[in-house]
């Protein structure tokens, strides 16, 4: 059998149609207006060098929990991925149940950021973040929930300083950096770190984004743009869409230090499994981290590979490890309508009953 | 508001006289040379060009992006369903679908394996153009990093001379120029081993252009139910590509060839901005080697001072002259402070000297290097 079957007749009309949808989209892409992210009212409690600590106003009708809950955000793309827009919001979702949150941004380093160390972001910036929300409250320990990189620092955070973290959430966080399925590792190992920091100062996040887009080249960089014909017709798809495109494209550069002993640490020495590595003189053990955890990856992470995320399992000190698997992506597991639904309620009752 | 129902309209019509024009040509399924470019792509390019100077810059960016992107797609159409019988242009070697199915994938895996030079079939050379894609990206990517459009460094000769140059770039420089000398003739070395690590990058994925035409292939022909529109046509290329390309760039030769690719642009940029340091110097001007001193002697600073902060707010609570710390309570027994609703906009405070609940080791720290 043949199977291609294509009539001409349809071919055009396929054709026209495509034509169509671009020539009305063009209409609301003009009109599109500013793209809007970030949606949940919050104040600034906090403010250090580029760092901003935000506090979000819990709904009315809403009793916050006695514990704080600080999400640590990565240090690549920006944190407003958690309250994108009103019906994609984990912040929204987690302040439903009750979470009191609180969300360090880190802002956009510049050059002047550029001897910035894990030490000066870990217990520095985290640390001072984490005893102002301590004091604000009254309380000896905060629940602190990490994501993708922030993750990473999150358990560097509680390993080396136990006593103020209470319950800790990470989501789609490496662990184990060398899965054989981790394409981002695989390709670090023969790049010359030391010639790169120290050539560029911090790295570009557009050196970043070219790499994020080289692990799906074909749908990120082609086929993304030819499916966004069918959103362009309806003005709230194209702005979710738009919104989505602004986030991926919105990298912050590096600083450089931190890169450099993150990406060697870490990608090159995976420091978590096999140990021996030292934040500000400390040695980072994932068996001091003894508070309860609730780890969540995403089945179809091409980012951070869900191996990559199990292998925390055994790995701590804690007597209350549980996990959760999402059937989804990197971006998915807080922006998908599944995730809303899945996900945040999940994180909710799961620090209710431990808070 | 723009009055862009313009743009509408006048492509609503620039496009229904295409159409009409388009079907009846294939009705007679005719032979002519008109049928032979790309009619799609043609009127895609032919309304850009007339509304894009008019749109903001903004929406040219992004819109123009799609654009390139709905001209692959349309080249993708026309190129596998140009020599089937029936479509306009399909000529008369065309007679069934298998022959013209084959004959498409034999013109693109000629393409590929040509390097693109060969003048062959068009619509393959465009769709083979597909896996120009992740140089592309690269290319992008190194514009942003530089002053220069595109990659600069790309179109300097290699091959042929690069033996000799090597020869003559180990030369040792003489008399009063001679450092300078000798850092033009690194620079120029680490510019031939930028291009051969982009040749060795772009041979990996002419390779994969030819397998992922077998990958086609074979998803076609393995196929029960039939294509039958150009995106799924479209997104079966799409698939087949990204298989291909996922089960190539995870071996330890793309990463080498990626990695190496990388390094040899840091060394360029590394030559390069060491030279530019020395032109200010020779000016007098602040360069960046000293900058970066500064920037580390600063930081270094930065966090004896925020140590020393911590350290005396320290003192000062066990001096008693500090305002006195919350008492710690028993999280269970009470409820959060309240929070007043703030609209998401305000000003941020000034870091305010904290209180520090828990002592820190305050030695300053070296940063750490390398």
């Amino acid at each position: 059998m043949f199977t291609i079957d294509i009539r001409p007749d349809k071919l055009s009309e396929e054709m026209l149609d495509y034509s169509r949808k671009l020539g009305q989209g063009m209409d609301n892409l003009i009109n599109a207006g500013p793209i809007d992210t970030g949606v949940s009212p919050r104040e600034v409690v906090y403010a250090e060098d580029k760092l901003v600590l935000y506090r979000y106003t819990t709904p009315e009708g809403v009793t916050p929990r006695p514990v704080p809950l600080l999400i640590v955000y990565a240090l690549v793309n920006r944190p407003y991925m958690t309250d994108i827009q009103e019906n994609r919001s984990t912040i929204k979702g987690l302040l439903a149940t009750g979470q009191d949150v609180y969300l360090i941004d880190w802002g956009y380093p510049d050059q002047a950021d550029r001897s910035l160390t894990l030490d000066d972001y870990i217990n520095g910036y985290i640390d001072r973040c984490v005893d102002h929300i301590r004091e604000t409250h009254g309380v000896d320990k905060i629940n602190v929930l990490g994501i993708c990189q922030g993750g990473a620092f999150s358990l560097c955070y509680t390993s080396l300083h136990a006593g103020k973290v209470q319950n800790l959430v990470t989501m789609v966080t490496p662990v184990d950096f060398q899965t054989p399925d981790n394409l981002l590792s695989a390709w670090v190992q023969h790049i010359d770190i030391d010639l790169a920091v120290d050539t560029m100062g911090n790295i570009p996040g557009e050196l970043l984004n070219w790499t994020f887009l080289s692990l799906k080249p074909f749908s990120l960089t082609g086929q993304k743009y030819v499916n966004m014909v069918d959103v362009l017709g309806d003005q709230d798809q194209l702005k979710n869409f738009l919104r989505m495109e602004k986030w991926i494209f919105d990298s912050p550069d590096q600083a450089g230090e931190t890169f450099r002993q993150f990406i060697k640490g870490f990608y090159q020495n995976n420091a978590f499994i096999n140990g021996g590595f030292k934040i500000g003189g400390q040695e980072v053990a994932l068996k001091n981290v003894t508070c309860p955890i609730l780890n969540i990856y995403a089945l179809q992470d091409h980012l951070v590979p869900p191996d990559a995320s199990r292998a925390l399992k055994g790995r701590t000190g804690s007597a209350d490890y549980t996990e959760l698997a999402f059937p989804g992506g990197h971006i998915g597991i807080y922006v998908s309508g599944k995730a809303q639904k899945e996900v945040t309620p999940a994180i909710g009752n799961w620090l209710n009953d431990r808070s | 508001m723009t009055d862009a129902g313009a743009f509408t309209n006048d492509w609503m019509e620039l496009q229904r006289k295409y159409w009409e024009g388009w079907t009846a040509l294939g009705r007679q399924a005719g032979n002519t040379e008109a049928a032979l470019t790309n009619p799609w792509e043609a009127a895609l390019d032919h309304w850009w060009k007339a509304v894009s100077p008019g749109t903001p810059d903004l929406s040219r960016d992004f819109m123009t992006k799609i654009m390139d992107q709905g001209k692959s797609f349309f080249a993708m159409a026309d190129g596998f369903t140009k020599n089937l019988a029936g479509m306009p242009g399909s000529g008369s070697a065309a007679t069934d679908g298998w022959g013209a199915l084959t004959k498409t994938l034999e013109d693109m895996q000629k393409t590929f394996t040509s390097g693109f030079q060969q003048d062959g079939n068009e619509a393959s050379r465009r769709i083979a153009g597909f896996w120009e894609m992740p140089y592309d990206n690269w290319q992008r990517m190194m514009s942003s990093m530089s002053l220069m459009p595109g990659d600069v460094l790309r179109n300097m000769p290699h091959n042929k001379v690069k033996d000799g140059l090597n020869q003559a770039l180990s030369a040792p420089g003489l008399g009063y120029t001679r450092e300078e000398q000798s850092q033009y003739q690194d620079l120029i070395r680490r510019g031939i081993e930028y291009q051969k690590a982009l040749q060795e990058y772009l041979h990996f994925f002419s390779d994969l252009g030819a397998k992922s035409v077998a990958r086609m292939r074979s998803f076609i022909e393995t196929r029960d139910k039939p294509i039958d529109s150009a995106r799924a046509l479209y997104d079966s290329w799409v698939t087949c590509c990204e298989e291909v390309y996922a089960e190539e760039v995870k071996t330890p030769d793309y990463a080498r060839v990626s990695g190496q690719l990388v390094n040899a642009q840091m060394a360029v940029k590394q030559r390069m901005a060491i030279m530019v340091d020395e032109a200010l110097g020779g000016m007098n001007m602040p360069t960046r080697s000293e900058l970066r001193t500064l920037q580390d002697r600063l930081q270094e600073t930065r966090r004896e001072y925020k140590a020393l902060r911590r350290e005396v707010e320290m003192l000062k609570r066990e001096l008693g002259t500090a305002a006195p710390r919350p008492a710690l309570v028993n999280v269970s027994s009470q409820a959060a402070a309240p929070k007043a609703a703030v609209a998401p906009a305000v000003t941020p405070k000034p870091a305010a000297p904290r209180r520090a609940p828990v002592a820190r080791k305050t030695t300053p720290k070296a940063p750490t290097k390398k």
